[in-house]
């Protein structure tokens, strides 16, 4: 009985056990369900929603080149090398190019720019040391009268505080060896599997046990790109779990090929600094200066060698390292088929060849990409410009950029040793613009040209000193019945009681007076009493004006803006000196061209914009008087660098106590505005003649800057002066000197040395008898 | 006779043209000359004229370039200022503006590529651009009387598109005096 209650309960319990079991796993089936659901959804809503980060890409102004352009064929294949065109033995598809010695045959390639695509063009081009003479397209007679080849990619407009870049890339525009290849290393069985591989699991397990340390990993490029997307990177099993269940929904969902399109966009693949570079389309760029599609197979292998830890594996800090796995890569690749004997072979002994550091990157010219971020600031949200793909044209000219650079780097460290000061005391800035355009060329922020920081060309305000004094006797010279280029003014002592009560009694530099003489000389050796002088007459309100229409309108009202007591930027300075160049024609400087959508549609164009401010005679004779600078004045050392027979403006600056060293001038077609100087503003002993001008005028050679057009505008007329008397004078007056004045401000009186004077006046020869 | 007549004002008006452009930088020394002012009057550059300068004695007829293709341009400048105006016929004025200041780019101070694009902001409503171009154009022209009278009708046609009739008429008369001197030529 006992027994057979025993039994008779025991098929209860287990009745029991049975059900509480069945009812537990349904329950948690029901749960694990529910979980699923609510994965799915989260997978198909977040891959739905992926909209890849893309920074706003920026480009320098392409190069073109055109019979009679002043490039020489070593110049234009330097500038070649700079874009990451490959030289070869013969043109193996867009990008590379065949030398000879006075011939090169290029294979450029397509580009869609603001106005127009560029196509890909098989071209031979002809010249010498002078420049560019025919251009031909290979193998037809057809001559081509201009080419634009490819803007060099200078950087991306990343969020400030760090974040992803990336250049997106499409699956049928790359290499198939590079999707191959990542599949061959990363996921062998990626066509085949449901998102998870337990033959790869295996596969990686027996790879690593054979090789006694990690080759290959297990996870599939599904499960790495739902890592990527959707997961923290905490190595926890829940998150392993998830991470394998998500990549089995997505697979339910989106096609392998999209699959795949994804993680080549995504897949980190380095990091520069606050920015992180994504997927391969940047890392391409990032890592060897070319567009993925001209990869060769040995650089496509190093970077899927990058993908297994892009610290560890960083061909700049560890080339040796990353030489070793490409290689083992390149063998998995010939053992694979995807490589013949001999390409492996070749490939193999081929050098890493990963291009310097910062390339391809904001890194590249960061002052002149800093320009640009503010000058776009005012015109798009900074969400736009981080995210949406914008392409951004600007007029960076990378050969007057590296002109620039290489100045500031050769010459500060030889200033510093003619000086005797410490290495690295001193700091210097500058920007080139173009002449007639308004354009910046080249911005370079410090003497690191390389380091991201401050930025000096822009956010350096320091006082201008003499550089301020073209514009007060401008000012003057606007009123041609008081003032002319002749106008003697007087070089004495001056004493003025300010409103505070404070008297203001400013010296010259060289603490000399030097009498009486022509207005230009006094600008020409930049003498500040005169120039004080000058200023008290004319009025500090109209010098401001003349400021303002010069494009700089924060001058303070006090008569010591005379001497350049104004706060100004190497870049404010590039703006007033610019409508000086032009004639008078002012043109905000810009640093953009156009700005174009992902797809590549315009979204807006920044055309010339030219205004007259300044009356062109009067620009034209202070001009004049700037080019005494450095024919007489305190730049003549720059003669001994320019070249000769071409004339230049420009005007040295020092202020109080040598602190800031200046020199702002320009030709027909360049302005330059140098300062050098120290960050913590103490003296450096420099005046502009022996700091900035050295840069400036070194500079100027170095950019082939052209001479000024000698040829006056039509309401200025020269005449021939007696420097003694200051009057008129001709044939009969040793010394005679050719003045331009203003149509009708010329003096109307003879000095006495004139032959027309003698014979007018019968007085003139016995005055010119008491005179000796 | 009549030919040569006018052939001889034509030349006595360039001359003294030539004179207005100042071109007499290395020819001072020479004894003053002065010009009757009625001869400057109606040519470019006039109005701003002050007292009779000095010149050089009459040089020979300036030689002018009438067109771009004279103006010594590269061959690039000519490509991009033939595709500006094969835009600006098929009504594309944008870019025939994107193709003149590439054509800048590369050659900043051609009088004609600056004409050009003048008349393709007037195109595109930018009256005010249009004559600061004009004017630029003019003050790189050197008086070049053909650039001239072409920028003082684009003047006249950036003033009339801003409402300034008077300005218009004004610059109209200028370009005509140039053309009506120029049609003398023989």
């Amino acid at each position: 009985m006992a027994r057979s209650r025993k039994t008779s309960r025991d098929p209860d319990l287990r009745r029991w056990l049975l059900t509480g079991t069945l009812v537990a796993l349904g329950l948690a089936l029901l749960a694990f369900a529910v979980y699923l659901l609510r994965l799915d959804a989260e997978v198909q809503r977040e891959f739905a929603a992926v909209r890849w980060v893309l920074p706003a890409q920026v480009y320098a102004a392409p190069l073109e080149i055109y019979p009679g352009a002043p490039l020489s064929i070593g110049d234009l294949r330097r500038e070649l090398d700079r874009l990451g065109y490959r030289e070869a033995s013969e043109l193996l598809g867009p990008g590379t190019y065949v030398a000879a010695r006075n011939d090169l045959r290029i294979d450029t390639r397509r580009f869609a720019f603001w106005d127009g695509v560029q196509e890909e063009n098989r071209i031979e081009v002809r010249g010498d040391a002078q420049g560019i003479g025919t251009i031909r397209v290979l193998g037809s007679t057809q001559t081509l009268d201009l080419v634009r080849f490819d803007p060099l990619l200078i950087g991306s407009i990343y969020p400030s505080h760090g974040g992803e870049d990336r250049v997106l890339v499409r699956l049928n525009e790359v290499p198939p060896l590079l999707p191959q290849t990542v599949i061959l290393v990363e996921d062998r069985n990626f066509y085949r599997h449901i998102g998870v591989s337990l033959r790869g699991i295996l596969r990686a397990a027996l790879a690593n046990l054979r090789a006694g340390h990690t080759v290959q990993g297990a996870s599939t490029i599904t499960q790495q790109l739902v890592r990527n997307f959707f997961l923290t990177p905490a190595q926890t099993l829940h998150r392993k779990l998830r991470e394998a269940l998500m990549a089995i929904l997505l697979e339910r969902h989106v096609g392998k090929d999209e699959i795949l399109e994804a993680y080549l966009n995504e897949v980190a693949l380095g990091q520069d600094g606050p920015r992180a570079i994504h997927g391969f389309g940047l890392a391409s760029h990032f890592y060897f200066n070319k567009p993925l599609n001209e990869l060769q197979p040995h650089e496509i292998a190093t970077l899927v060698a990058i993908v297994k830890g892009p610290s560890y594996y960083n061909p700049r800090r560890y080339p040796q390292r990353v030489l070793e796995r490409r290689n083992l890569i390149l063998k998995m690749m010939a053992d694979a088929g995807l490589l013949r004997a001999d390409q492996y072979q070749r490939e193999v002994a081929e050098p890493l060849g990963v291009s310097r550091g910062g390339s391809g990157g904001a890194v590249r010219y960061p002052a002149f990409v800093d320009l640009v971020r503010r000058q776009l600031a005012g015109l798009y949200p900074e969400e736009a410009l981080t995210s949406e793909g914008l392409r951004i044209f600007t007029t960076l000219d990378p050969r007057v950029q590296s002109d620039l650079e290489n100045r500031i780097q050769t010459d500060l460290p030889e200033i510093e040793k003619a000086h005797r000061m410490a290495p690295g005391t001193l700091e210097a800035a500058g920007v080139v613009t173009s002449v007639e355009g308004g354009e910046v060329l080249a911005v370079v922020g410090g003497r690191d040209v390389g380091y991201a920081g401050f930025n000096r060309a822009i956010d350096t305000r320091r006082p201008i000193g003499s550089l301020a004094k073209p514009f007060l006797y401008l000012s003057a010279l606007e009123q041609p019945q008081q003032y002319t280029l002749d106008t003697p003014l007087d070089d004495q002592p001056v004493a003025l009681k300010l409103p505070n009560g404070r008297v203001w009694e400013p010296k010259n530099y060289d603490r000399q007076l030097h009498g009486q003489m022509p207005l230009y000389q006094a600008l020409a050796h930049s003498y500040n009493l005169p120039t004080v002088r000058l200023g008290l007459n004319v009025g500090v309100d109209r010098v401001r004006d003349t400021f303002a229409r010069a494009g700089f309108d924060d001058v303070p009202a006090v008569p010591s803006i005379f001497l350049g007591a104004i706060d100004m930027s190497p870049l404010d300075v590039a703006q007033i000196y610019s409508t000086l160049a032009a004639g008078g024609f002012r043109t905000p400087l810009l640093a953009i061209r156009a700005v174009l959508t992902q797809e590549g549609k315009p979204l807006s164009r920044y055309p010339f914009k030219i205004e007259r401010t300044l009356p062109e005679g009067p620009v034209y004779l202070t001009t004049w008087a700037m080019e005494q600078v450095i024919a007489q004045g305190t730049a003549r050392w720059a003669s001994s660098v320019l070249p000769p027979g071409q004339v230049y403006a420009g005007k040295t600056g020092t202020t109080e106590d040598f602190r800031d060293s200046w020199f702002a001038g320009f030709g027909a077609d360049r302005v330059a505005a140098i300062w050098v100087g120290r960050d913590d503003n103490k003296p450096t002993g420099l005046e502009g003649a022996t700091g900035a001008l050295r840069i400036w005028a070194r500079l100027m050679r170095d950019l082939h800057a052209r001479g000024l057009d000698p040829t006056p505008p039509a309401d200025v007329e020269d005449a021939l002066i007696d420097p003694a008397s200051g009057l008129l004078a001709d044939a009969g007056c040793a010394d005679a000197q050719a003045l331009p004045f203003l149509r009708g401000s010329a003096p109307q009186q003879y000095a006495p040395c004139a032959n027309a004077a003698q014979s007018s006046s019968p007085l003139n020869w016995f005055e010119k008898l008491f005179k000796k | 006779m009549r030919r040569k007549f006018s052939a001889l004002a034509l030349a006595l008006l360039l001359a003294a043209c030539a004179t207005e452009q100042g071109r007499v930088s290395t020819t001072t020394v020479q004894p003053p000359v002065t010009t009757t002012p009625d001869a400057g009057a109606i040519l470019p550059g006039a109005g701003i004229v002050g007292a009779p300068g000095i010149t050089r004695p009459s040089p020979a007829l300036p030689n002018y370039p009438k067109s771009i293709q004279d103006s010594g341009a590269t061959p690039g400048v000519l490509a991009l200022y033939r595709q500006a105006q094969e835009a600006r016929a098929a009504g594309h004025a944008d870019q025939a503006e994107a193709a003149l200041e590439r054509a800048l780019h590369l050659d900043p101070r051609n009088p004609f590529v600056w004409q050009a694009l003048a008349d393709a902001h007037l195109a595109l409503n930018q009256a005010d651009q249009a004559e600061a171009a004009a004017q630029k154009s003019t003050s790189l022209a050197h008086g070049n009387p053909y650039v001239e009278a072409g920028n003082w009708r684009l003047i006249a046609a950036a003033r009339q598109a801003r409402g300034d009739s008077d300005g218009a008429l004004q610059a109209q008369a200028r370009a005509d005096d140039i053309a009506r001197a120029l049609a003398k030529t023989p």
